[in-house]
């Protein structure tokens, strides 16, 4: 690829999800012409536009579409961030977000909170303690080891199969009307999105994003052996661990108001390395751009296909596992 | 820049490594020979600190090394592995450009000056025009130049490479050492290379140490030190030492 070409892959990947944001504003089941929109949007700075406007297309705007499409966006970054960020640092494509236990945390917590504490808790708080929780078992687990990666992710299964059975065991006494709140939960969608969700949640995925995307070139070094990382002058043990609890903590805050929505941390990054190469210095933002608009895209597909929704997260793991198994084939083209 | 060992030692499972006294001095390349398990790259693991060692018992320029953070001693100290094995295929550049970390803040991506300084890097190796090559296209020689090159652009004063010349042919093994021998004689760094090839330790090196189960047997100038009976004590067979054109040759 020549350089003008790259450039101009760069500029459409970094202005798609502003793109996507704007066009989404107009996806839904109440149908909102494009001059509403635009009078809508500009509305809060010229309030004569609010006359001649639906009454309802404030509500539906600034109440129910902006936010659900801000919690796309942030999720489908923090989701690929975090992948990307794991992929560096275990040197190892093939790692999702999800290694650390975390989602299992999480889907714990969740069950936990709906199950036993009813409707007036909002099950985020409980996912993100678990979910924080998860994965500060394994880290301690691993901690001591020789080979700290390779425990790490053993422990991740451990501790996320450890969670799973507390999450069956939940399901098994709950009753049928949590158990449906529990497993729509658990397929992962974007419904939840309110503003007062987001007031807590998007500035931890913002935080978190912006830590991983000012240590990208920082990646590249750390997704070198350990060896070679110490003796090129890297603190091996603190950047590590300001990685993985960075990735912890964005895909915590991610999993617990979104639920599990898969595939998305593997999907992108993998993308972007096939389009832009292996630098991380393009491989983390490109991934967060990439990754945001890819959910908001696929939010809008799963809203519209049906007369019902259908959650996210089952869309993202049908077109996942497919773009996977190609992925698989073509491995040596993709990462070699 | 001057690296002193006193009273190294590590130990790991049935293996102990043991130096009392040695002394590698500047603007020289060092060889550090003996047979399989004799402990040299454990040796030089320890000098960078990639194994843990005791404070105190080696310095550079009188300065502790294992009291230094990383970022210090990478500033100082410079490792060419064996071999790279990850698994991104980075771009030659963007390879040695990880060279300069040690000079970047944590939060921070390499400057013009920084792809400068692993262009020349680059250059020095005679590797200018694969810059944007990816790592994993190149030949096993011209890898291990690689390396050597992002060792360069950490513009430390002392280079470490262990058996930079293994599985080479001869004229990638020559080409390599003679780049080493350059390094030390016009660049004034203090080069410790491990070698297994006797010959051309001998004739590239300005000092050898040679080692055993952890201990050093000699150590000295090639012609100083380099007899028939100090072969068969540090290799146990029996080797002649016959001269040639005034330099020394060992047969097996």
């Amino acid at each position: 690829m020549n350089n003008r070409r790259r450039r101009a892959l760069g500029v459409l990947i970094y202005s798609l999800p502003l793109l996507v944001f704007l066009l989404s504003l107009l996806f839904g089941t109440v149908h909102i012409p494009l001059k509403d929109l635009l009078k809508t949007l500009a509305s809060p700075l010229f309030p004569s536009l609010k006359q001649g406007l639906p009454a309802n297309s404030l509500i539906i705007i600034f109440s129910i579409r902006i936010p659900r499409l801000l919690l796309g966006l942030a999720v489908g970054a923090s989701l690929s961030v975090s992948g990307a960020s794991l992929q560096a640092l275990f040197k190892n494509p093939l790692v999702n977000e999800f290694i650390l236990g975390i989602s299992s945390g999480a889907a714990f917590g969740a069950s936990l909170s709906m199950v036993f504490l009813g409707r007036s808790f909002p099950p985020q708080i409980s996912a993100f303690v678990f979910a924080i929780a998860a994965m500060v078992i394994v880290l301690v687990i691993a901690r001591k080891s020789d080979s700290p990666l390779i425990a790490l992710l053993l422990t991740g299964v451990i501790v996320s199969a450890f969670f799973s059975a507390l999450l069956s065991l939940i399901e098994f006494f709950a009753s049928p009307y949590a158990l449906q709140a529990l497993f729509y939960w658990l397929m992962g969608n974007l419904w939840r999105a309110s503003w007062g969700d987001l007031a807590i949640s998007l500035p931890l995925m913002g935080a978190g994003i912006l830590i991983l995307i000012l240590m990208r070139w920082r990646m590249n070094v750390l997704s070198m052996s350990d060896e070679e990382a110490k003796t090129l002058g890297i603190n091996i043990r603190k950047e590590k661990l300001l990685v993985i609890l960075m990735t912890a903590v964005i895909t915590a805050a991610a999993t617990a108001i979104a639920g599990i929505i898969g595939w998305i941390g593997l999907i992108v990054p993998h993308l972007v390395r096939m389009m832009v190469g292996v630098d991380n210095r393009k491989v983390i933002p490109m991934s967060a751009a990439l990754g945001a608009s890819f959910l908001m895209i696929a939010d809008n597909i799963t809203r519209s296909i049906a007369s019902f929704e259908v959650p996210v997260g089952i869309f993202t793991s049908l077109i996942g596992i497919p773009f996977f198994i190609v992925l698989l084939k073509r491995s040596k083209k993709v990462w070699l | 820049m001057s690296v002193l060992v006193q009273n190294l030692s590590f130990r790991y499972r049935h293996f102990a490594l043991h130096i009392e006294h040695l002394q590698f001095e500047s603007a020289k390349m060092t060889s550090i020979v003996g047979p399989n398990g004799a402990g040299k790259t454990t040796f030089l693991k320890c000098i960078t600190a990639i194994l843990p060692v005791a404070k105190g018992s080696l310095f550079i320029d009188g300065r502790d090394i294992g009291a230094m953070r990383e970022d210090e001693r990478a500033r100082l100290l410079a490792y060419v592995p064996q071999e790279h094995s990850s698994i991104f295929n980075y771009t030659v550049l963007d390879f040695i450009l990880m060279g300069r970390a040690a000079y970047l803040p944590m939060f921070s991506t390499p400057s013009a000056r920084d792809v400068e300084i692993a262009q020349e890097a680059l250059d020095f190796v005679a590797l200018e025009h694969y810059a944007a090559r990816p790592y994993f296209q190149l030949s096993s020689g011209e890898r291990r130049l690689v390396l050597i090159a992002r060792a360069l652009a950490q513009k430390s004063d002392v280079l470490i490479l262990d058996e930079p010349t293994s599985f080479l042919d001869p004229k990638h093994e020559t080409e390599i050492l003679e780049l080493a021998k350059k390094l030390a004689a016009e660049k004034q760094k203090t080069v410790l290379v491990t070698l297994h090839n006797l010959d051309m330790a001998v004739k590239y090196s300005d000092a050898m140490v040679f080692m055993k189960q952890g201990q050093v047997v000699a150590s000295g100038r090639p012609d100083d030190i380099l007899d028939e009976a100090l072969l068969e004590r540090v290799y146990e067979i029996k080797m002649s030492i016959i001269r040639y054109n005034g330099r020394k040759f060992i047969v097996i």
